[in-house]
């Protein structure tokens, strides 16, 4: 894993969003009982009328406390004082000053960062099953339930977004028995954008807002949607920007695992924005730049020969080694999970278009062409990435116990096959780390066809 | 009657029925899909409420992996594999993909794509409200104007009007069979046979209620009584014959093969008034409050039907009743809740048993101890 630290040093920004992202506790009983703020459980990237509401969203395992290395606790207790830019250039100082032990520190701080996630994400899932969550089903739902029995009992609310799988949403129906004290705010997608299902939907987003208004005392105006709709805008953008002009491109600011590993963070911080939209948009935009500016200098790695994997899905649990193992194959690993489901398209802000419309418009258009409402439509957005990030072998995670996406992986073949003519390969995922050998075999005889 | 025989005569049924000129349309047997527009645009709505075994699951795995619903496997294994009792799958010229759950999409996708049989949509909100009722009309009425381009006319509402009465008078006939005290096998056998054909079998419903009632027959003193919840026991399955014989005897059926099916009915007042007959379909969607498809009070639906029908069976019976939660392997909304609704069932001094299974033979032997360690333990 080294090697991934050494690079992530250069992007202050992702230090700073693996800190918020560690560091959630503190931030969250912060605002919870010092400021009284309401605390929001988000799962999936449904935040925006949380924070549009004046809350606190929070996808729940954040809520936890997690043994942040000794010295990213250092780094941000001294971000405080000087500032994350200052404290990063003088890490990259120290670093090409060839002082080992502050490397050495660099690189556990990383890997535990990555380390800590996962090894609480497999904690969460031990927690579900142990309270009755059926080992039959996915690894993300067992984690959700982990949390929520953990910590569910911290939030004020729960924001409900129904979606096709209806595991999902059965377990969104288990939050009230699992703690009887969060109220549950509903928002319904219908399945097809049939007659006047917009409308519908509208409806079931202003009166999720009444809700929330209930919950905080306080009015949410078109305005408030439209300002976080902006600075949800700005964050996709950039999240966009990094996935096509960056990691679709021939030439890395770091090396291909490093950057995978930037990925994946943002797959895993974006579903929350770390409980805070503009100190998540400044990071995104920053970490852009940074990003931007190291390849216009030239520092990084010409992965030009390097053939483009894109892996997925991920976002309901995947093997983290997967893009090590593919970079040590001689390959670079690609994540685009929430592009894929149409989750990063922007959401139009002018002041004449009511803004809770467009929000319909934006599910309702994740859910029709991202998430797709049966395995055709699925697998065709598992086609137009792979295109569009002009990949040149597909991996496909098949959850065990998942029925909703690994289920289209039949389908997803013959489409790969027929239509984009790249090889593909689908690799069984139960546990973070429980078969990573046998991963590593997968990807290693995926990875002969490219040579 | 017998399963195989059964599905032999059905068979015949069919051949007839297409030999008149009907389209045949099936779909996953689950409790919201509105037959009535069916049968006004005469079509034979044939709902797949067929279980498995070990060779129609293996077939399936072509297309899922094996961890996906057991029944939702069978499903495809019929049609890849067509065992000679199920020839009249070959007579299908459509199939609904729905929502149910997420199992029923995919199967009903795969099978209306692999096997070469023209799809209908029919998507299913997931919450129960204003907005979700409003949708529920917009996808009738998306299904009927589909209806109407296949058949080239109008389903006027005098027709739709007719067959919801239809079936609304098949489903009062069929609710009487929860008043028979007879073995829950038969009971099963009456209703299977019942849904399968829809209501041309409501003269023999009739007469099959009348029999039993003047003529009941014996069911041993010393059986015990259970309430028969989750999934539904399909025809070909053999979970009431384990039951029974482990000592027990089903009295309710609270599944999509039972009380979920023809609970769902709508008072003749209501019919008779003017309202445009796809508001009767809603309605008749909005009071299926014990369907597992919907949230976020399923939950509390589910336990307040069997509360209720546990303490009224008690004070007429003067003893405990029983309650068996079948789950059909990687069954989601079944098994997701499986625990909570024990927990809170049994915080009620109501036993329950959460009996996880698939179609294989080799958990005969397993589910057969557990139904008696049960049944003993009541």
């Amino acid at each position: 894993m080294s090697l991934i630290a050494d690079e992530i040093i250069q992007f202050s920004s992702v230090l700073r969003m693996a800190y918020n992202l560690l560091a959630g506790r503190t931030y969250l009983k912060r605002k919870k009982l010092r400021e009284k703020e309401k605390l929001v459980a988000v799962t999936l990237p449904f935040s925006d009328l949380a924070f549009a509401a004046k809350t606190i969203p929070v996808f729940p395992i954040r809520m936890h406390q997690f043994e942040i290395n000794q010295y990213l606790t250092y780094l941000g207790s001294a971000s405080s004082i000087f500032g994350w830019n200052n404290v990063s250039s003088f890490l990259g100082f120290i670093k090409n000053l060839g002082i080992k032990e502050i490397s050495k520190i660099v690189d556990e701080i990383i890997e535990d960062v990555i380390e800590v996630i996962n090894l609480k994400y497999n904690e969460m899932y031990d927690i579900g099953i142990e309270n009755g969550i059926s080992s039959d089903f996915c690894y993300g739902l067992k984690s959700l339930v982990g949390m929520h029995v953990s910590k569910g009992s911290n939030v004020d609310a729960c924001l409900n977004v129904t979606i096709r799988c209806s595991a999902y949403n059965k377990y969104l129906e288990s939050l009230k028995a699992i703690n009887q004290g969060p109220k549950q705010i509903w928002v319904d997608i219908p399945p097809r954008n049939i007659g006047n299902a917009i409308e519908l939907l509208t409806d079931n987003i202003a009166n999720a807002l009444n809700e929330f208004e209930k919950l905080t005392g306080k009015n949410v105006t078109d305005n408030d949607l439209r300002e976080h709709f902006k600075i949800g805008n700005q964050v996709k953008r950039a999240y966009k920007n990094i996935i096509y002009d960056i990691s679709a491109s021939d030439f890395y600011p770091c090396n291909p695992a490093t950057f995978s590993e930037i990925m994946a963070l943002l797959s895993i911080t974006f579903q929350d924005y770390n409980s805070n939209a503009i100190r998540y948009r400044d990071n995104i935009v920053s970490l852009e730049k940074e990003m931007r500016e190291r390849i216009r200098k030239g520092i990084g790695m010409d992965v030009s020969n390097m053939p483009r994997i894109f892996v997925t899905p991920m976002f309901g649990g995947w093997e983290p080694k997967s893009h090590e193992i593919l970079y040590e194959l001689g390959g670079r690993a690609l994540y685009a999970d929430w592009e894929l489901l149409k989750l990063l398209e922007e959401i139009p802000t002018s002041n004449h278009l009511n803004p809770a419309e467009e929000y319909a418009r934006f599910l309702m258009n994740a859910t029709e062409t991202g998430i797709g409402c049966d395995n055709d439509k699925l697998t065709d957005s598992y086609l137009r990435m792979a295109k569009n990030l002009n990949a040149d072998g597909l991996i496909f995670f098949q959850l065990f116990g998942c029925h909703s996406i690994s289920n289209c992986y039949t389908m997803l073949r013959e489409k790969v096959r027929r239509e984009l003519e790249i090889p593909t390969t689908a690799i069984t995922f139960n546990k973070i780390g429980e078969n990573v050998e046998q991963v590593k075999t997968r990807l290693g005889a995926f990875m002969e066809m490219f040579k | 009657m017998d399963d195989l025989s059964l599905l032999s005569d059905f068979s015949q049924f069919i051949k007839e029925k297409k030999l008149e000129g009907v389209r045949i349309v099936a779909y996953l047997a689950h409790d919201n899909i509105p037959e009535e527009l069916f049968d006004a645009a005469d079509f034979f709505p044939l709902r797949l409420m067929f279980g498995g075994n070990d060779d129609l699951m293996d077939a399936s795995h072509n297309f899922l992996p094996p961890s996906t619903c057991a029944f939702a496997q069978s499903c495809i294994g019929l049609f890849s594999t067509k065992p000679n009792e199920f020839q009249f799958l070959d007579k299908i010229d459509y199939f609904i993909v729905s929502n149910h759950c997420v199992s029923d999409v995919c199967v009903s996708e795969i099978i209306s794509k692999n096997f070469n049989i023209s799809r209908l949509n029919f998507y299913v909100p997931y919450t129960k409200n204003e907005n979700s009722l409003k949708y529920f009309k917009l996808e009738l009425q998306d299904l009927r104007s589909k209806l109407e381009d296949i058949i080239g006319a109008k389903i006027s509402d005098e027709k739709l009007l007719k067959s919801i009465n239809k079936y609304n008078q098949f489903k009062k006939s069929l609710l009487k069979i929860n008043e028979l005290e007879i073995s829950g096998s038969e009971k099963l056998r009456v209703i299977q046979k019942a849904m399968l054909y829809g209501p041309e079998f409501l003269p023999e419903l009739d007469t099959i209620i009348q029999n039993f009632k003047h003529n009941p027959p014996s069911i041993s003193e010393i059986s015990k009584d259970v309430l028969f919840t989750g999934c539904s026991i399909f025809i070909n399955d053999n979970m009431v014959d384990l039951i029974e014989e482990g000592g027990g005897n089903i009295v309710f059926f609270d599944t999509w093969i039972g009380n979920h099916y023809y609970s769902q009915i709508l008072d003749d007042e209501t019919i008779k008034t003017d309202q445009d007959p796809l508001d009767l379909l809603v309605l008749k969607f909005e009071n299926n409050i014990y369907g597992d498809h919907s949230v976020p009070n399923f939950l509390e639906h589910k336990i307040g039907l069997i509360e209720k029908f546990y303490q009224e069976y008690k004070e007429k019976k003067g003893k405990k009743l029983g309650v068996i939660n079948h789950i059909i392997k990687f069954c989601d909304h079944i098994s997701l809740m499986s625990s909570f609704l024990k927990d809170r069932l049994q915080e009620k001094g109501i036993q329950v048993l959460n009996l996880e299974r698939d179609y294989s033979r080799a958990n005969r032997g397993q589910l057969s101890t557990r139904i008696e360690a049960y049944l003993e333990m009541m």
